[in-house]
């Protein structure tokens, strides 16, 4: 995938984006995966790990509260449709 | 004040392929040239459903902003945040069913979004068995909408605060404002949403003919040569 948004964590990130990538192609899509997809949940870990500093440091941790709150503002009009649960 | 704008489209590529291209879309700029605005891609949280076997993804995009020139300059920097900050973060969650055969898809900015709100919402759906196989149809949904008018008179207190000012801001009017930034902001998102396509199409291809795995060496030689370059 392209960067991480913080640059440290880029190549924990692309580890992940690999395995994710595979085990969705190879395994998900085949309908051959086991409901508990594990393979990548190590890798998974550290990549959050490093993540939780930058999105702290943005701001966006904060941002993402606020998109919730406005969510469940809005989404009353589209829970009709199937997909939005 | 809001505005929504609705299209449909067809791949010509198989379900599982395009759910895959949607994901990698924003792999590289040598995948997908239409992806040179997007500076980076993180995933936050990615599982699997056990009840009903659906993956359940967010990730966080940081986008060169869409918000035109034009607004950006208008704007106080009380409200913009300051026109420095050019790049806005995008929220996309997304749910993929294999059995039902659906994926659907929501992306919308975690900033600005005091001037305006963008949600983009799409359904992308196997086709039915009586149809032909490797088809897939899509519905993208946009809405638009502008709380311009609202923040100041929050800011200021009272409703007919604005007027006092005096500014440009009460001589052109809250709404007027409003439905300017939306019908801006649409026209842009249009233009966008042809591009997203092309980038999509090209990925489709790539897929077609290398596969996944192609896909990932093609990813890998492009960042080993990035590094090279620095």
């Amino acid at each position: 995938m392209s960067q991480s948004l913080a640059t440290q964590c880029n190549e924990v990130k692309e580890r992940y984006d690999t395995c994710f990538l595979k085990w969705y192609s190879e395994k998900y899509l085949r309908g051959t995966s086991t409901a508990d997809n594990n393979e990548c949940s190590s890798l998974f870990k550290e990549y959050s790990q490093c993540l939780q500093g930058a999105l702290k440091d943005r701001g966006i941790d904060k941002l993402l509260e606020d998109a919730r709150e406005d969510n469940k503002e809005n989404d009353a009009a589209f829970m009709g449709r199937k997909n939005c649960k | 004040m809001v505005l929504t704008h609705t299209t449909n489209h067809t791949y010509s590529h198989p379900f599982p392929t395009v759910t895959l291209a949607f994901f990698l879309r924003y792999c590289s700029p040598q995948l997908n040239p239409f992806a040179n605005h997007v500076l980076s891609t993180d995933t936050i949280s990615s599982q699997v459903d056990p009840a009903t076997g659906r993956l359940h993804t967010t990730r966080i995009h940081l986008k060169k902003s869409r918000m035109p020139p034009s607004i950006m300059k208008l704007l106080p920097t009380s409200i913009t945040g300051g026109a420095a900050d050019k790049a806005s973060y995008i929220l996309e969650t997304s749910v993929v069913d294999m059995r039902e055969g659906w994926m659907s898809t929501e992306s919308r900015n975690l900033n600005f979004v005091g001037v305006l709100s963008v949600v983009e919402r799409q359904l992308y759906t196997a086709p039915r068995v009586a149809e032909p196989a490797g088809k897939t149809d899509v519905e993208t949904k946009v809405v638009f909408r502008s709380r311009l008018g609202e923040r100041i008179r929050d800011k200021l207190g009272q409703p007919h605060a604005a007027h006092q000012e005096g500014g440009w801001f009460a001589r052109l009017g809250a709404r007027g404002i409003q439905r300017s930034i939306e019908s801006l902001a649409s026209t842009k998102t249009q233009d966008q949403l042809g591009k997203s396509r092309e980038g999509m199409k090209i990925i489709l291809e790539r897929l077609r003919q290398t596969g996944i795995m192609g896909v990932l060496e093609l990813r890998k030689r492009a960042r080993e040569r990035g590094m090279e370059a620095m």
